[in-house]
């Protein structure tokens, strides 16, 4: 049974899918726990499609929607550009490109207290990390990476920034590297951050 | 306040920065040089006075409606003109709906002092009843997609809209001569506005450094820009309107340097917009003889422009008498080629009546060449419309005229048909003598093709 179950959804991963599309058969599916990510929604006993795009999974459980659009809608774990647009005592506002404004905390920066609460002016760059984006609210970010590393997180000086589909930015990040960026490198020597939301410095 | 503030663009400091820095080397982000302007593509609608830009990715709609109204007292004799402009949201995320914002209201300024204290507009030619009824010209500019530099796209869309705008012929009946009869195009022919010259609005950005000067402007260099100009000229080097809002001071000199510029910028753009205008007014002029065959369309502005391109080129072809004839050939050629292909089936637009009315002309006279092309004559300068007869006679007479490629290179692509028949064919008057095996002749040849 869980074969024929996960021999079905198989079927459907990676494929494009259109909103209505069965996507999951629950009642096939004893025990397990298994995460819905951006474009499915829980049908009673079914997982269907909401958004059409494709199907994508990944290990353990995880599937979700995958299509490319001017928009974002933030998701956790994302890595995103986003530009500071004021700054309240106890957080930033970021403009990440979705529907609504982040919140930046003060204190998420590597080695972060009270008495070294970065400066950041209004238009300024920012790669952040998305850690929490719940429907209807505000997403929240943050400078460091899962274990409080600053990591690649942080405000990006000097260079250019442009906007594109979320698509192209998801192309640019795929691994193995993406031949643009591989024939970019041949001619010369760059750095480039690439942002899920649909920007790119 | 916060969903708001969501959905707006924002400008980073390293865009600013990098667009600065780039300029001083004399690039800008889209490739172009500091003084270039973006592709600019002019789109005609169905309606008489409908237009649609593009200057890159702006997008600017302008439509001309005309209707009669009691003149203002102080000015008796003149008709009016006013503009209108509404900035859709669906442009910019910034743009609100409802009342035009302060920068709608001084685009509108801009396009309607250009036009109206140059005179571009004959004014008084749209007097039908002195005191009493006076056509009001009025121009509705929609903003379709705000990529920068508005004013410019939307200058050329009024220009253009204007240029083939027509308004309904009238004329004055009953006892006493006061009442008046407006006429429907399908009646009467409807007529162009009078316009003297085209003024051409040309938009500078300044920056920080003041040596930088851009000419239109992208929607990023006019958020990084700290000074903006736009000086209204025309072909002529007419200085109409300039118009600087507040924003970086400039030196004399500078703005000497930019009135120069935008007088050679001007030059180009009134000669793309006439070419565009000239190109659809052809169309135009094709399709009326396609659909009425009853009634011709003599569009004077096409031919006579038309008229002043066979001129230069017709050197050495006939002799220098039949020059006149020619060229009034050529206009109702035009229109005619679209017939004549018809018949030969060769395009796949046309529709079975003309192939009758093609029948009609072999039992023609030749020999009432000079006389039909005097008549045209008469007709195209009265800007009325020709009879049937004279349409079918002059087209009689362009048949073995077709000689001229400067026609092929103006016309639609119908004209392909007919170069064959031009290589065919010598190129004197005495060809005419024999219209019908000429015709038989170039239908085999073309039907051969």
């Amino acid at each position: 049974m869980e074969s024929k179950s996960s021999g079905s959804a198989a079927n459907l991963i990676d494929q494009v899918v259109y909103p209505g599309d069965v996507v999951l058969d629950l009642s096939s599916m004893t025990n397990q726990t298994i995460k819905l990510g951006g474009g499915l929604r829980q049908d009673g006993d079914v997982i269907s499609v909401m958004k059409a795009g494709r199907l994508r999974f990944s290990k353990p459980n995880k599937y979700w929607v995958e299509s490319s659009q001017k928009r974002y809608v933030p998701h956790a774990e994302d890595s995103v550009l986003g530009i500071v647009v004021d700054s309240r005592s106890d957080n930033f506002l970021v403009d990440i490109k979705g529907p609504a404004i982040a919140f930046l905390p003060v204190l998420a920066f590597e080695g972060g207290t009270r008495r070294n609460i970065p400066k950041f002016e209004v238009g300024a760059l920012l790669y952040v990390r998305v850690v929490k984006a719940n429907p209807g609210m505000n997403p929240e970010l943050s400078c460091t990476d899962a274990s409080g590393k600053a990591g690649e997180y942080g405000v990006l000086k000097e260079g250019y920034m442009f906007e594109c589909s979320t698509g192209l930015s998801r192309m640019l990040l795929s691994s193995p590297t993406c031949p643009v960026l591989d024939t970019l490198g041949k001619k010369l020597s760059f750095e480039i951050a690439v942002g899920l939301n649909g920007r790119v410095w | 306040m916060e969903q708001r503030l969501a959905n707006s663009w924002r400008l980073t400091a390293n865009e600013k920065k990098f667009i600065e820095s780039a300029l001083l080397s004399e690039l800008r982000v889209d490739g172009r040089g500091p003084l270039d302007y973006r592709k600019l593509n002019i789109k005609f609608g169905k309606d008489d006075g409908s237009v649609e830009v593009q200057l890159g990715e702006t997008r600017v709609m302008s439509y001309v409606s005309a209707q009669l109204v009691q003149p203002y007292r102080d000015r008796p004799n003149e008709g009016t003109l006013s503009i209108f402009t509404e900035f859709s949201p669906m442009a910019d995320p910034s743009f609100e709906p409802g009342r035009p914002g302060e920068s709608a209201v001084e685009l509108g300024r801009i396009i309607d002092r250009g036009l109206r204290e140059s005179r571009a507009i004959d004014t008084e030619s749209l007097c039908i009843l002195s005191a009493k009824l006076v056509w009001a010209i009025r121009v509705d500019i929609h903003i379709l997609d705000n990529a920068g530099n508005l004013v410019d796209a939307a200058n050329i869309a009024a220009l253009a809209s204007l240029l083939t705008f027509r308004r309904p012929e009238c004329s004055l009946g009953g006892e006493d001569g006061q009442q008046v009869v407006v006429h429907p195009p399908e009646v009467r022919e409807p007529l162009p506005l009078i316009i003297h010259h085209l003024p051409v609005a040309v938009t500078f950005g300044y920056f920080s450094n003041e040596n930088l000067v851009v000419l239109d402007p992208t929607y990023h260099e006019e958020a990084v820009m700290t000074g903006r100009m736009t000086a209204t000229l025309n072909a002529n080097g007419d200085v109409c309107a300039i118009q600087k809002p507040g924003g970086q001071e400039i030196s004399q000199r500078v703005i000497m340097h930019c009135l120069r510029l935008a007088h050679v910028k001007a030059g180009d753009m009134t000669a793309k917009i006439k070419d565009a205008v000239e190109k659809h007014n052809t169309e135009r002029a094709l399709q009326k003889i396609k659909r009425h065959s009853s009634s011709v369309a003599v569009d004077v502005c096409g031919t006579t422009a038309r008229l002043g391109g066979k001129q230069n080129q017709s050197d050495g072809d006939k002799e220098g008498s039949r020059l006149d004839q020619l060229k009034l050939k050529d206009e109702t050629k035009a229109m005619e080629c679209d017939a004549t292909s018809s018949a030969q089936v060769q395009s796949n637009k046309k529709d079975e009546s003309l192939k009758n009315f093609i029948g009609g002309p072999s039992s023609w006279d030749p020999y009432s060449e000079c006389v039909n092309s005097d008549l045209l004559k008469a007709s195209l300068a009265s800007r009325g419309q020709s009879t049937p007869s004279k349409q079918k006679e002059s087209r009689r007479e362009t048949k073995p005229e077709e000689p001229q490629k400067e026609i092929k290179i103006d016309s639609a692509p119908m004209d392909t048909a007919l170069t064959s028949e031009q290589s065919n064919e010598g190129k004197t008057l005495k060809d005419a003598v024999k219209p019908k095996h000429k015709r038989k002749k170039k239908g085999s040849s073309n039907n051969g093709n």
